[in-house]
């Protein structure tokens, strides 16, 4: 292939490999580094001048930190005159809002007691969205001391597994508030999905490529193009080859969000859905939420499908309500395996058979610590899009199942 | 009309800032997810304030970097009338021009993030150049140390009408003979001869010290490296004593090491970046406090009045 270069960011430098391997091509020679005032550094070592750039990063591990790194290599390769310059993203970084707790009122944690943990539980009510909590009067977090935002959670578990959690108080710094106001207006937390897009546009890129996107309407937050492309033809493949009487199973999706995702896998496979309901609320007691399982799982093998496990809480929650429920075994098939905090030991401890991820994001360690991890590649597919792409050939044949697999 | 202050991670000058404004601080969360992906939570309505958002480019600079364009953004879809971004270190200063092949300039793209993010006025402090500003479409005030340093120097040093400024490279020969002109005093320069790259063989000083104080003046303190090699050959050449004045102590790595085993005096450095843990295990630190100067310019930004004031005057 001529004209291309393929660069990897410190974020997954095995997937680039993968990627370049695939392609026939060497990855491009680029040193990225830290200064001593921890400024990014990146020294792009071979021309780039009219080639068409692809720089290959993924939103995992220290998001800020690679992030920055993918503007600057974007940025540097466009004023050093390169055609164009793609960025191909497996796991886009502030895709969604991710399951910090909030406490009853709607606020979002900040302090956790370190010395409750009792063990997993696996019964800890869902986050509730502040959409749909009322504010409590006369509770304002920023006002309230550290320690009394803790006892506001309900249980142990939900709390231990946001140890990794910073805060940074600003009240300290001032008495005199705006307590007149605090009575009409909702805290609410920023969402920075359009500023993410915006940064890599005026970055200089010219294209992205993605996989799996939380929400599909992101790509509208773009007025380059956008590839968002399937992670669901290789989990068919893999449910196909690799596990046992999947003729029988049943696609089950662990909340209500995710429905429109595993009836796709089910209607391809032409097997039985069901879904977990997870918020569903009661009459009498409308700030704890309950897990419904809707659907038959008796006597079967469940296949729960998701996009993104990042604290784990969601599908291991779900493994418990379909064991209650008499399923036989339990697979999970993930697309983002972020595995953030205390999640390794959770799916340990859980009543899942096994996970598979892709390698979006490096999972090397995570073999290592969990047994019940499998791992389906990605780079067959992003090799095979980056070619179509650079050809001008039409990449639709990657969404159909068919195609994958030969791939 | 109401002004809302956001201040995060403004540990030193925060608590300044606030002794001369009307308004306290406005509330703000930031939190990090188990992701490491930041989220911001404002405390209180913006609509049609005017927002200040202080954030210095220091410690985790690209984590706080995000937070920072976070929260521009999150305010400027909260409808905040307008927001001023005052960094006073701006990040990546340093990388502001292509020197050789392929070098991104950041410092332009920071400038272009901050734009998009939606801040329209930019306040910040001694740039490393101020041809940055021209990186930005929107107004940006670049306010000086000088006049604090003057200050500085009159009230603190002993025996200063007896001193020589010195500059630690040509680069910042400019700057220095600034200073050196308002105080009367005289000059000199110091030349760094490389015969490879990254590494300074040779320290050659322009001009006489001998039997004077020797004031360092730079803009930036990252390794030390350079003020250290510098206080090393004043002394050689017969300075009494060697003073340094830096605006932005960034002080990375191995600095603090470097700047005790030297033969430097005093490292004064402004508290545009937060030194107190530095502080503590340094004892050469001394801190001259440029919160006035930025708590007057956003007061100043504010009311509509000029800030001229400030490029010759150093607030009390």
């Amino acid at each position: 292939m001529r004209n291309i270069i393929i660069f990897g960011g410190s974020s997954h430098p095995k997937l680039a490999e993968q990627i370049a391997g695939r392609l026939g091509v060497s990855l491009g020679r680029v040193e990225l580094s830290k200064f001593s005032n921890k400024e990014t550094n990146v020294e792009i070592r071979e021309s780039v001048r009219e080639k068409d750039v692809y720089i290959v990063q993924s939103g995992c591990g220290h998001v800020n930190d690679n992030f920055m790194e993918l503007l600057i290599m974007i940025s540097a390769c466009k004023i050093a005159s390169a055609a164009k310059v793609t960025a191909v993203i497996p796991c886009f970084p502030y895709a969604r809002q991710p399951d910090a707790p909030y406490k009853r009122n709607g606020e979002p944690l900040s302090r956790i007691p370190r010395d409750k943990f009792l063990g997993y539980t696996f019964d800890t009510p869902p986050n509730l969205s502040t959409a749909t909590t009322p504010m409590d009067e006369g509770k304002d977090p920023f006002n309230a001391t550290s320690s009394k935002i803790g006892e506001e959670n309900s249980t142990c578990s939900d709390a231990d597994s946001i140890n990794e959690l910073r805060h940074y108080n600003s009240t300290m710094m001032s008495s005199s508030s705006s307590s007149g106001k605090s009575g009409a207006y909702r805290h609410w937390v920023a969402r920075s999905g359009t500023l993410i897009a915006n940064l890599l546009t005026c970055a200089g890129a010219d294209h992205i490529m993605t996989m799996d996107l939380h929400d599909p309407q992101f790509q509208g937050y773009f007025d380059v193009p956008v590839d968002n492309l399937y992670g669901l033809p290789l989990m068919i493949k893999y449910i196909r080859e690799n596990i046992p009487s999947w003729e029988s199973a049943v696609i089950v999706s662990p909340d209500a969000g995710g429905a429109k995702r595993a009836t796709a896998i089910a209607d391809k496979l032409r097997v039985e859905f069901a879904l977990i309901h997870k918020e569903r609320r009661l009459q009498h007691k409308p700030h704890k939420a309950d897990m419904m399982l809707v659907g038959q799982v008796r006597d079967k093998v469940c296949i729960m499908i998701d996009d993104i496990a990042d604290t784990s809480i969601t599908i291991t929650r779900a493994a418990k309500v379909l064991v209650e429920n008499g399923a036989k075994k339990v697979y999970a098939i993930i697309t983002h395996a972020i595995m953030s905090g205390d999640a390794i030991k959770r799916i340990q401890q859980s009543a899942i058979d096994q996970v598979i991820v892709s390698d979006s994001i490096p999972q090397d360690e995570h073999l290592v610590q969990c047994s019940k991890i499998k791992v389906f590649e990605i780079a067959p597919i992003f090799a095979e899009a980056i070619r179509r792409v650079h050809n001008g050939e039409s990449v639709s044949a990657l969404f159909n199942d068919r195609t994958m697999l030969l791939v | 009309m109401s002004t809302s202050f956001k201040g995060v991670q403004w540990a030193i000058g925060g608590k300044h800032e606030n002794r001369r404004d009307t308004e306290g601080s406005a509330k703000v969360i930031v939190l990090k997810y188990t992701n490491q992906e930041t989220s911001v939570t404002i405390g209180e309505s913006v609509r049609d304030e005017d927002v200040f958002i202080i954030q210095s480019g220091c410690g985790e600079i690209n984590d706080n970097l995000m937070e920072l364009l976070i929260m521009i953004n999150a305010c400027k879809t909260a409808s905040a009338r307008r927001i001023t971004a005052v960094i006073p270190c701006f990040p990546y200063a340093r990388q502001d021009k292509k020197d050789k092949s392929r070098a991104p300039i950041t410092a332009k793209l920071v400038a272009n993030m901050l734009i998009v993010a939606g801040a329209n006025h930019v306040i910040t402090v001694d740039l490393h150049a101020s041809q940055i500003q021209g990186f930005f479409n929107v107004p940006v005030d670049n306010l000086y140390c000088e006049p604090s340093m003057l200050k500085y120097i009159r009230t603190k040093i002993p025996n200063w009408t007896n001193a020589i400024i010195v500059s630690p490279d040509a680069g910042g020969a400019k700057r220095a003979t600034s200073i050196a002109d308002r105080l009367n005093l005289d000059f000199a320069l110091i030349h760094k001869e490389r015969k490879r790259a990254n590494e300074v063989s040779r320290m050659v000083l322009v001009g006489d010290v001998r039997g004077k104080v020797a004031i360092v003046v730079d803009d930036m303190a990252d390794t030390c490296g350079t003020l250290s090699m510098a206080a090393k050959t004043l002394k050689e050449n017969g300075a009494t004593k060697v003073y340094a004045i830096v605006a932005h102590g960034i002080l990375s790595g191995k600095a603090i090491d470097v700047i005790n085993n030297s033969v430097l005096e005093k490292l004064v450095v402004t508290n545009t970046i937060p030194h107190e843990d530095k502080k503590a295990i340094c004892k050469k630190i001394d801190t001259i406090d440029i919160s006035p100067t930025l708590a007057e310019a956003i007061r100043r930004t504010h009311n509509g009045e000029s800030v001229s004031f400030l490029f010759s005057h150093a607030p009390e």
